[in-house]
């Protein structure tokens, strides 16, 4: 009842993990059964390693937090020897019963076109089951955002990926910019299998006791339930627009949550910031979605993309 | 490691604004220095969990305890619990202090007092009876003090010359080591604010103490997946990597891997 798929890639359900905000699962295992959620996004794998940014590198803002970790991992060598066997045993827990269990997407980062390419092609010869591509940290490249803010660039970067990939690929995509409907179709013509919507918002603290920023980058990316009406509009935007499934993703902590992106057009769904509140809570969701549509008489295919058959249209630049 | 509910059994008021909630067990066994990270179970009034030092503990885990000071929104919540009320608690977290050091000194600031507790009790069933050096502004404000009666060999100051040594914490250990009563060659553990103990390890190390200290970052997973909570470290622990994870290599380093930024 809960089965989704993202293109090609069939899902138990659409409950996913969102990148960096659940390491690559491992360290999660110990407070639920993974083996139950959609699929796990890795933290973005870059090719070589990154240290990340200097320290203070988050802040808890109302209903939301700024992040500036700065994609710190220890690149693709190391992720594939120590992390990658990680996710395949959790993936593995939960392919039983008929189920698929959680299905492995990989999300990879680079500076440049050819950076992406060699990552791509080293996760497709170790068979994970999708990449997302990260078109969209804030947090690196001194905050240019470049794929992510010129749609000829995210096509170009999706395409190079397409070619050598032989599972589906995702674009991630920034909300900082003034036309997310023109990278996504950047993306679409690229060649992109689906899309992520969104990525944080870029933000910033300040103390002006210290009379300084509070995170040592000063700007960061803001998550957490403060972003979800962001992230909804524009996951409703998207769907109107363009052709591809659409992951939501920004804000998320309910089944509640999970499907009002749903009736925005999201055809799976990730959880980030809330799972360092609970570190249960996607599989407890999973459970929850479950009740819910069974208590309403509906299943995920009714409702995916619902709020766009209402009879009122929202007004705006949302509508068709 | 678990993440459960426990339902408040009891606040106990220990002064100097602070608290020690207890809560109903199971507790799992939990060694000193290591944390959890805690929110109430209704009405959270913030997103992220805050981290705490267990403070105690039932030998059995049929209780255990946290000290807690209320500073900001979350820590508020905490303490206005009612017993019977829940609190989530995701723990035992992190690295404890190291258990190689037979009677360490323990130099205690604040809340930073909360690690103590259950390494002095592991002490005394040992029949070893730790030195603990606790500073306050006054008094009043020594939190905790009471609990830790018979147990160690207690050294406090206070700033305003209430109760005991006159002067902070770090000037009381320095007079212990000019008069000798704290010698080069002995291992400290610390644990309280961030200049308390920049100053400690700067009494200890050209003195030839190695010293060991609880850092209390700012943390949003508290177990290892968002590195939120890194610190700029060096030495073979971390293999040549600048940042290390507070709350998966910490909260305890030793002072000398400790770099600090400039921000």
């Amino acid at each position: 009842m809960l089965e989704t798929s993202l293109a090609s890639l069939e899902l138990d359900n659409p409950v996913l993990s969102a990148s960096g905000t659940f390491g690559s699962g491992w360290e999660g295992r110990q407070f639920s059964d993974l083996g139950h959620v959609g699929a796990l996004v890795s933290k973005t794998v870059t090719l070589l390693p990154r240290p990340g940014n200097p320290p203070p590198r988050i802040w808890e803002t109302p209903s939301g937090m700024l992040n500036s970790i700065g994609l710190e991992n220890k690149g693709v060598d190391y992720f594939v020897r120590e992390t990658l066997p990680k996710m395949r045993e959790l993936a593995a827990s939960g392919r039983k019963d008929g189920r698929h269990g959680p299905r492995i997407v990989i999300n990879i980062g680079g500076e440049s076109i050819d950076d992406f390419v060699a990552l791509a092609e080293r996760f497709c010869r170790e068979g994970v089951h999708a990449l997302e591509v990260n078109l969209s940290c804030p947090n690196v490249q001194e905050g240019k955002l470049l794929f992510s803010t010129d749609p000829r660039l995210a096509e170009q970067a999706v395409r190079a990926v397409k070619k050598v990939a032989d599972v589906p690929v995702f674009a991630k995509l920034s909300p900082n910019v003034t036309d997310i409907v023109a990278i996504a179709k950047g993306a679409e013509q690229g060649g992109a299998d689906g899309l992520t919507a969104i990525n944080t918002l870029i933000g910033m603290a300040i103390d002006w006791r210290k009379r300084k920023t509070i995170l040592g980058r000063g700007i960061g990316g803001l998550s957490g339930p403060a972003i979800k009406p962001v992230a909804l509009r524009m996951v409703y935007q998207l769907a109107a627009a363009v052709r591809l499934p659409i992951i939501g993703v920004g804000g998320v902590r309910s089944a509640d949550d999970v499907l009002d992106f749903v009736c925005a057009g999201a055809a799976a769904v990730q959880v980030g910031t809330a799972m360092f509140t609970d570190p249960a809570l996607m599989v407890c969701i999973v459970d929850e979605i479950r009740d819910k549509l069974a208590a309403a008489g509906t299943t995920i295919g009714d409702l995916r993309g619902a709020a766009h058959r209402q009879a009122h249209q929202p007004s705006g630049s949302c509508a068709r | 490691m678990q993440t459960k509910v426990h339902k408040l059994l009891r606040r106990r008021d220990l002064g100097g604004g602070s608290y020690a909630l207890e809560v109903e067990g199971p507790i799992p066994s939990t060694q000193p220095g290591q944390f959890y990270m805690l929110r109430t179970e209704r009405c959270w009034p913030v997103q992220l969990p805050r981290p705490f030092s267990l403070y105690d503990r039932a030998p059995d885990g049929s209780w255990g305890s946290f000290l807690v000071k209320p500073v900001g929104e979350g820590t508020r919540a905490l303490c206005d619990q009612q017993p019977g009320e829940g609190i989530v608690c995701t723990g035992p977290l992190g690295q404890p202090f190291p258990r190689d050091f037979a009677d360490p000194v323990c130099i205690a600031g604040g809340v930073g007092l909360a690690p103590f507790l259950l390494l002095a009790r592991q002490a005394k069933a040992q029949g070893r009876t730790l030195r603990l050096l606790f500073g306050g502004r006054t008094r009043e404000m020594l939190s905790g003090i009471d609990d830790f009666a018979g147990l160690v060999r207690m050294h406090a100051s206070t700033d305003d010359g209430s109760f005991g040594f006159r002067g902070r914490v770090t000037a009381l250990l320095d007079d212990m080591l000019q008069k000798g009563e704290v010698k080069a060659g002995e291992i400290v553990f610390c644990c309280g604010p961030d200049p308390m103990m920049e100053a400690v390890a700067a009494l200890c190390e050209p003195r030839g103490l190695r010293c060991f200290l609880s850092l209390e970052t700012y943390m949003a997973c508290g177990y290892g997946v968002c590195n939120g909570c890194t610190v700029r470290v060096q030495g073979p622990r971390f293999k040549g990597w600048p940042f290390s994870r507070t709350c998966m290599e910490g909260p305890v380093y030793e002072a000398c891997e400790l770099v600090h930024d400039a921000h």
